[in-house]
């Protein structure tokens, strides 16, 4: 009973990233593209800055290579393109762990945006002209700010559901 | 400076470098796969279009199985949704279903009374025989006002039959044939027919006068002023007995007859041009086709409504009797309530003058003793000399002056 009790919360603290990044991926609830006019964030990009750099690793490269070819074809853009974003964002999180000594929110969060504003930055000027997509640069700003504005919150939210599980790990 | 930049280098070369445990590539090689990937689907190459399609095809099979549950949850919630707009619907529908069924009956009611009211004044016509018949005519042929049916007298037709588009009256047969007849189209000149138009109830004859329209003759403009501004409709009268009452030929336009035109026109129901089959009715009488059992409910029916209508008159000569006695109650409450004032007033009068009365006679004796008292005082005053008399405004004083002195004892 015991042993089936840690492995439901071995599984729930190491797969629970890679599931949430597929399920909002491949979920019709997708936040990047909602109902409402003034409202949108990358949830993904969110998850995968957080994990890569709070737990490096949890959700593994290749996995976020996958879940980038299925944003792509789910949101009919070229393919490859949204996999580039997020291992790009990897890479940004992967350095700021590196150049970190003492971790500190609001730099992880002004670093967020700086590298989500040149994700950004590719994904238009790749979308806009090799591929002569129009882009509603007024949408875009609302995604890029409620990304930046979410990330503190979810950040904290992913940091209490793994105090959580952790807590009835040990 | 140079230390600085070392740093950074090396930072960037381990974030892009660097393998974890369970990573079997590093993110610079994934980086360029990505890469890649993009610049071959820019190409439209056979091979990279078939593993694209297989890609999707995959991913489209993950998104389903994926969305199950939340599809499952959204399908409940529509269906538990949907459940109560069922029910208030249902209610709803209830409600009209009831609303209907009261019309219905209403209009069942309306259509009975319609046709004793008819059979009373001898206009009840029933279906002797319907057939239903192909026009033969085209449509350019030199009768245009009239049209050949491919129904004759071995299919039972007789001259004077009519001729309906479904409900509506488009001619007459005029001449029979074996096989064929001749149907005088009411768009012709010739038709004389005798209509009424609803709801005014003015009479009138119409003939044709083209394809799709007929006038009105022998009647004035000032008798189709509407005040009500509803639709004029015109429907057969039923005189000259040749069709029944109530047929609809066709409907007036209130802007012609506000116009300054010579005629009025009506717009007929029914498309001559279009004609392909027409439905041939005879009318009898409903007397006619009477058989034993139908005559003893027609008078078992007539019986009733005649004791209906009598058990009607009684109830209304009942709520006149009734109408007049509450008015004559009313009348009566009100006089006995006026009385019971006049009664009240008088008894408080009365008791007044009985005040009076008693306090003027209780004054008489007063003065009468005072009087007295003058004359016979001094015989029923005590004093020195008569020591056995009474003392003034005693009783006993009072009774001695009143019986003018002592009463002798025998």
């Amino acid at each position: 009973m015991i042993n089936t009790n840690k492995k439901i919360q071995y599984f729930l603290y190491h797969y629970t990233p890679a599931i949430l990044l597929y399920v909002s991926i491949l979920s019709e609830i997708d936040f990047n593209n909602s109902e409402f006019k003034y409202f949108s964030f990358n949830f993904a990009y969110i998850l995968i800055f957080h994990y890569s750099l709070k737990r490096e690793g949890s959700i593994g490269y290749i996995l976020i290579f996958i879940a980038g070819l299925f944003n792509d074809v789910v949101n009919g853009i070229p393919m490859g393109i949204s996999s580039l974003c997020y291992l790009l964002l990897c890479a940004a999180a992967a350095y700021l762990r590196n150049i970190t000594l003492r971790p500190n929110i609001i730099k992880d969060w002004l670093f967020f945006l700086i590298t989500v504003m040149i994700l950004n930055l590719i994904t238009f000027v790749y979308l806009i002209f090799f591929f002569d997509y129009k882009i509603n640069y007024f949408d875009q700003l609302i995604n890029t700010i409620f990304t930046f504005l979410l990330y503190l919150i979810f950040t904290n939210l992913f940091k209490i559901y793994d105090n959580i599980i952790l807590g009835k790990f040990n | 400076m140079e230390k600085a930049r070392d740093d950074f280098i090396i930072s960037i070369r381990s974030a892009f470098l660097k393998k974890g445990n369970k990573q079997k590539f590093s993110l610079l090689s994934l980086i360029l796969f990505s890469i890649i990937f993009l610049i071959l689907g820019s190409f439209n190459f056979k091979i990279i279009n078939f593993n694209k399609t297989i890609i999707k095809e995959i991913i489209y099979y993950s998104s389903f199985i994926v969305n199950v549950p939340e599809n499952f949850i959204k399908r409940s919630l529509t269906k538990t949704t949907d459940h109560f707009e069922y029910y208030n619907d249902y209610l709803i529908v209830k409600k009209e279903l009831q609303r209907l069924r009261n019309r219905d009956l209403e209009k069942k009611i309306i259509t009975f009374e319609n046709i004793e009211l008819k059979k009373l004044i001898d206009d009840y016509f029933v279906e002797d025989s319907q057939t239903y018949a192909r026009v033969l005519t085209d449509k350019e042929s030199p009768f245009l006002r009239s049209i050949v049916i491919n129904k004759g007298s071995k299919n039972g037709v007789k001259a004077g039959m009519v001729i309906y588009d479904d409900i509506y009256l488009i001619g007459k047969v005029v001449e029979v044939n074996f096989l064929t007849s001749r149907v005088l189209l009411i768009s012709d000149i010739n038709s004389k027919i005798p209509v009424t138009i609803q709801p005014l109830n003015t009479q009138g004859i119409m003939s044709g006068l083209d394809k799709q329209t007929g006038q009105l003759q022998y009647i004035k403009e000032d008798k189709l002023i509407n005040k009500d501004g509803k639709e004029l409709i015109v429907v057969t009268s039923g005189s000259g007995g040749i069709f029944k009452s109530g047929i609809p030929i066709g409907k007036i336009n209130l802007r012609d007859i506000l116009g300054n035109k010579q005629y009025i026109i009506v717009n007929f129901y029914t498309d001559f041009s279009q004609l392909k089959y027409v439905k041939i009715l005879s009318h009898t009488k409903e007397n006619l086709n009477f058989d034993k059992s139908i005559k003893e409910n027609y008078e078992l029916n007539n019986d009733q409504i005649f004791e209906m209508n009598s058990q009607k008159e009684n109830i209304k000569v009942l709520q006149q009797q009734k109408i007049i006695n509450d008015e004559v109650r009313l009348k009566f409450e009100l006089d006995n309530t006026r009385l019971k004032e006049i009664l009240i007033n008088t008894q408080k009068k009365l008791e007044e003058q009985n005040k009076r009365i008693k306090e003027d006679q209780k004054k008489n004796k007063n003065l009468e003793f005072l009087e007295l008292n003058l004359l016979y005082g001094h015989k029923c005053r005590k004093n020195f000399f008569k020591p056995k008399l009474f003392t003034i405004k005693t009783d006993e004083y009072r009774n001695c002056v009143l019986n003018k002195g002592l009463i002798k004892k025998n």
